[in-house]
């Protein structure tokens, strides 16, 4: 099995009513491949399913069961729980937890062993890198949408992640910031050398040179 | 965290239904035995007193709930509609700190013939010198009972409310659909009555049959308020159970049972009809005051209590005693071993309830779920008699009666129903996105449920566990079974005090009652407040 992402689906759905099937691909490392498709195909819950996230998102919903494989450089990932996959997840709503300072929300995706002076200097790059050096202490609800999304994304990347799912993380930008925030998201998965895969709509969020995936319904 | 915790999956359900099912379900079971007797029957039908008894029940507890829900949703339509739904809603648990039997030796401080009432206005108004030989408290009629119950369970249904309007997914959704409601050309009244209240009356119709069960099925607030020829029904039961003849305690637990019947009966019956009845729809104008009013009605009652406990000699109709003393509340301190096992006990059953309820509902499946709940509702709904028997039947199988153990199990027993309704809606409605988010950036399910998803629900969590505490502080008739009298609390005290016509000490002891409670939901303000951030960042 080669490096980066190998997804294989053989089928996803509930018990009755499969939502994709028969698929397969690979992203490379440092490389951006984007999904699309029409709404209710399963593009996030695909995404779910390599996070191994699936049973929790649709909790209470019908169960959506997933028959296919995750590899990660070679390693077989789809039998491990979410925790200890290394895949990295950024959303549409970029879920910063409320009652952390944004330096806190920071903090938290790093390695609890990690010494806490680098764990304070990874924080203060991370804010550098996202434009916002002086926002640390601040409650997420204060920042804007463009910033929040940073946030979220440098999150992501502290918790040094081996693969990134991007779920439609521009879907609620201004137009305006929607552009530079995209190059920038590229650009931090293209300098650290992981595979991504973008979920969306919007076929202007497609990266230069990227792979495009067109989901249809089963 | 249903993903992570497979590995669980089957134990710690098993484990949480085993720890309570079982104590629950066989406490129902040996309440039942006596039901397939047939000399208790005979001699519960030929009681001179049943009927009446049955009748005065009927009348006090319906009259009462009825109002209640009236009242609360008169009162929830006037917060919605001023938006002011924060603002009255987050008070509520200063009034819910208020034990039943505390408002009862209020109302009585207040309205019998030496009372206050009568006192502010004689003998300049009513011309009397000494006081009428009147039957304010213990009325034949159960006014007394009636209003006792009608002032303390507004505040319970507009909490139960509240659960529902903290929940920003629901307020959110009932302001908007308010809004469309008027600009179809209705006034934000009839929009209340035609979007809002029908669905919160459906979430207020479970905790009405509750107010209705304890309406008809409380002892210590008849005990000390309601009328006394007869007694209303439960405390007849009550007479009955504690005799020693065992023919009279079987008829006592029949008694209970067919008071089940009538809460079933009554509930039954007024299930569907009580969601049609709107909050009136006319006193548009006075809309703000009944908050106002509910709140004084409530200081009145603090300041009676709270001055009670002081008042020494006091000739009628003065207004002031002539002398003050500490007395009551000297002989209160001596007791104060009481004090100290209210108080431990009520941390220990609300901490094992609240800690018992989190476990179930994160780690317990949901149909698991919905099969348990009615059981767990089940001490909210049949007669504290039934439960405290029945309970009483366990505990003296189990050879833990008058222990430690059993009062803490009974006390979160008669609490969960309580802490449940306080808790559960805010705990389903957590985003399980956060936990996705969690647990791809590496962390254990532990770690999320420790550092994002708990500390989010702090202010559900302590509100909890502070209404858990004041149920414990106000359980009388467990107490007094389980306890098998070793266990005198402030309660017990409170109601011993009360019957015996002891003003000074039972005031004393009611205005303990309040505070024990007002303090916990003190401390659940305190530690369940969200975090401040600083302010004045760029």
């Amino acid at each position: 099995m080669s490096v980066g992402l190998h997804v294989s689906v053989d089928r996803l759905g509930t018990v009755n009513k499969p939502l994709l099937k028969a698929l397969s691909w690979s992203v490379p490392p440092g490389a951006v491949c984007t999904l699309m498709g029409p709404s209710g195909v399963g593009k996030s819950s695909l995404l779910g399913a390599i996070a191994g996230t699936l049973s929790i998102v649709s909790d209470g919903l019908t169960p959506l069961i997933f028959e296919g494989s995750v590899y990660l450089d070679g390693e077989r990932l789809d039998t491990r729980p979410a925790h200890e996959r290394g895949i990295g997840l950024v959303t549409q709503d970029p879920l910063l937890f409320p009652h952390l300072t944004v330096a806190e929300n920071l903090a938290f995706a790093m390695n609890r062993h990690t010494p806490k002076a680098e764990r304070t200097q990874q924080v203060k790059d991370a804010l550098q890198a996202a434009n916002l050096p002086a926002m640390g202490q601040a409650d997420p609800s204060q920042l804007s949408g463009g910033e929040r999304a940073r946030i979220a994304l440098m999150r992501a990347l502290l918790a040094k992640p081996r693969a990134l799912l991007l779920d439609e993380p521009f879907s609620k930008l201004d137009d305006s910031l929607r552009q530079h925030i995209r190059e920038w998201f590229f650009r931090q998965v293209t300098q650290r050398g992981i595979p991504a895969l973008l979920v969306t709509h919007d076929p202007a969020d497609v990266a230069d040179h990227s792979r495009v995936i067109q989901l249809h319904h089963a | 965290m249903k993903g992570g915790a497979a590995s669980v999956s089957m134990v710690m359900p098993m484990a949480l239904t085993l720890a309570i099912g079982p104590v629950l379900l066989t406490a129902l079971w040996l309440a039942l035995s006596p039901l397939l007797a047939n000399t208790p029957w005979v001699a519960l039908w030929q009681d001179p007193r049943f009927a009446d008894a049955t009748l005065h029940t009927l009348w006090t507890g319906t009259a009462a709930s009825l109002l209640a829900w009236v009242s609360a949703g008169y009162l929830l339509r006037s917060a919605f509609i001023r938006g002011q739904t924060g603002r009255w809603l987050n008070r509520l648990p200063l009034l819910l700190a208020t034990p039943h039997a505390a408002m009862a030796i209020a109302i009585v401080l207040w309205v019998a013939p030496t009372g206050w009432l009568l006192r502010f206005t004689s003998p300049w108004l009513t011309g009397f010198d000494t006081p009428p030989f009147w039957r304010t408290t213990q009325d034949p009629l159960g006014l007394g009972l009636i209003a006792a119950l009608w002032i303390k369970e507004v505040p319970f249904l507009c909490w139960v409310a509240a659960t529902q309007l903290q929940r920003e997914d629901v307020r959110r959704r009932w302001q908007a659909e308010f809004a469309v409601a008027q600009t179809m050309g209705l006034t934000p009244t009839a929009a209340f009555n035609a979007v809002v209240w029908p669905q919160l009356a459906r979430v207020l119709r479970w905790p009405f049959i509750a107010v209705l069960a304890y309406g008809l099925t409380v002892v210590d607030l008849a005990l000390i308020i309601g009328p006394t020829a007869p007694p209303t029904l439960a405390v007849l039961a009550w007479e009955w159970l504690r005799d020693a003849d065992a023919v009279l305690q079987a008829q006592g637990v029949l008694a209970a049972w067919v008071l089940a019947g009538l809460t079933l009966l009554v509930g039954a019956s007024s299930w569907r009809p009580i969601i049609r009845i709107a909050p009136f729809g006319v006193m548009g104008r006075a809309i703000g005051g009944g908050w106002r009013l509910l709140f004084m009605l409530y200081a009145a009652a603090w300041l009676a209590l709270l001055v009670g406990g002081f008042l020494g000699v006091w000739p009628f109709p003065n207004v002031r005693p002539e002398q003050w003393h500490m007395g009551h509340w000297g002989r209160v301190w001596d007791s104060a071993e009481s004090l100290w096992r209210t108080v431990a006990l009520g941390l220990l059953a609300a901490t094992l309830t609240v800690a018992w309820l989190v476990a179930w509902l994160e780690w317990v499946p949901h149909r698991w779920q919905q099969v348990m709940r009615p059981l767990l509702i089940a001490p909210m709904i049949l007669p504290p008699l039934l439960w405290a028997f029945g309970l009483y039947r366990v505990a003296l199988w189990g050879h833990f009666e008058g222990a430690w153990f059993g009062m803490v199990v009974a006390h979160a027993i008669m609490a969960m129903p309580f802490a449940l309704l306080a808790l559960e809606s805010v705990y389903r409605a957590s985003d399980p996105r956060l936990q996705a988010v969690t647990l791809t950036l590496g962390r254990h399910p532990l770690q999320y449920l420790l550092s994002v998803k708990w500390p989010l629900l702090k202010r559900a969590l302590w509100s909890a566990w502070a209404i858990a505490f004041a149920v414990s502080v106000a359980q009388y008739l467990p107490t007094l079974y389980i306890g098998a009298g070793r266990f005198v609390t402030v309660t017990t005290e409170a109601v011993a005090q009360a019957t015996a016509g002891q003003r000074g000490l039972m005031s004393a002891y009611a205005a303990l009652q309040t505070i024990l409670p007002l303090m916990a939901f003190a401390v659940a303000v305190m530690l369940g407040r969200p975090r401040r951030f600083m302010k004045g960042l760029p």
